[in-house]
């Protein structure tokens, strides 16, 4: 889902570079919010981009959440089905 | 996200006999435009079943893909835009189109969200904005843009300001040999100034990150922050995008890594992202 391209922190408390991948919402901020925009017939407005960045937003963020529940409760299933096994 | 968006296209599957327009990605020359289309694997269009095509005129190539009109057009882009599932898929289809271009050659990259109705529109735009395009893909050429992100962690910051603010330091030196109802009240004052002084002294970094990295770039612009994001580096304080020539980035690269460890005592971090299509130095 995120780019190809290298995100690099530059920490001051690493000597060497850390290279991450870029996160989904740094994307689609550039892709969104950015660029030439050349009047097409039908073209995304200007004020209609920050909405639909700051909805993304919200969205990027609870997937996030999402996920972290969702692992949350693979662990513990993971233990819960331990159970019938043992018996 | 595969679910999500199965459910959002499930009213809007597009045939083949429905009216088409051209959805725009970003502007190249021609012959690099013909030259990467014909080589190698080549990113999915924005909608299943079409594929990525080029319209020329002249020198110089709109790299394009058919979108349908029950989707793209105006009445119902306007319905999908809220669909955040749908725009994300679709943004990051532009991007890596776009991406794929751009490691290949100089592009103009396009905002999201550019259509045309029929392909000789798409002729005319080109014709029309011929005159710009070409200088802007020339000022582009070899150059790519980088994004700076300033975090600061606002307690290391505090923390540490009074050592970094030299008035500070003063009243806090004061303090120590006041009476015990004075030292009191001074220290008061200098809960209140560390505050005013951490502010100021984010924004001296930031300053002070500008200038320097300026220095090695084609172009730069600071960019606003939408939403002040919290991250495990901290509170995102500034945001920047450099035009760097591709032979100059491990100059840029070693300028930030050393601004990184000077601004290290103030609890600010910086964060490169990128190599990034132009988008910010595409006007």
């Amino acid at each position: 889902m995120s780019s190809t391209f290298d995100q690099v922190l530059v920490g001051s408390d690493v000597e060497t570079f850390e290279e991450t991948e870029l996160s989904l919402l740094e994307t689609l901020d550039h892709v969104l919010n950015r660029g030439l925009v050349i009047a097409g017939e039908i073209t995304i407005s200007v004020a209609d981009v920050d909405l639909i960045f700051l909805g993304l937003n919200v969205l990027v963020s609870s997937i996030e959440t999402a996920n972290e529940v969702l692992r949350a409760r693979e662990a513990r299933s993971e233990v819960s089905q331990e159970r019938p096994i043992n018996q | 996200m595969g679910e999500t968006e199965q459910k959002s296209n499930g009213n809007s599957r597009y045939t083949a006999t429905g009216a088409e327009g051209f959805y725009v990605y970003c502007i190249a020359d021609r012959a690099s435009s013909l030259k990467i289309l014909s080589t190698g694997s080549i990113p999915s269009a924005m909608e299943e079943n079409t594929e990525l095509e080029i319209i020329t005129v002249d020198d110089l190539a709109a790299i394009v893909s058919r979108v349908p009109l029950s989707v793209f057009g105006e009445d119902s882009l306007d319905a999908h835009l809220s669909d955040a599932p749908w725009v994300t898929v679709r943004a990051m289809r532009h991007e890596q189109v776009v991406e794929h271009f751009a490691r290949q050659t100089s592009v103009v990259p396009l905002r999201f969200g550019t259509i045309y109705l029929d392909r000789s529109r798409v002729e005319q735009m080109l014709a029309e904005k011929h005159d710009q395009l070409l200088p802007i893909l020339e000022r582009l050429r070899d150059r790519e843009e980088w994004g700076v992100n300033v975090y600061c962690d606002r307690a290391v910051l505090l923390e540490n300001i009074t050592s970094l603010s030299p008035r500070l330091r003063e009243m806090a030196a004061g303090a120590k040999n006041a009476s015990p109802g004075q030292s009191y009240l001074l220290q008061k004052k200098i809960e209140a100034l560390r505050t005013d002084e951490g502010k100021l002294e984010i924004e001296r970094i930031t300053k002070r990150i500008e200038e320097r990295l300026s220095s090695l770039s084609e172009g730069a612009s600071r960019l606003r922050v939408l939403k002040v994001e919290t991250t495990e580096h901290g509170e995102l304080r500034a945001k920047f995008a450099f035009l760097i020539l591709k032979t100059k980035f491990e100059e840029f690269r070693g300028a930030a890594e050393e601004m990184a460890r000077e601004i290290e005592a103030a609890g600010a971090r910086i964060e490169l992202t990128g190599p990034w299509p132009a988008y910010n130095f595409a006007a």
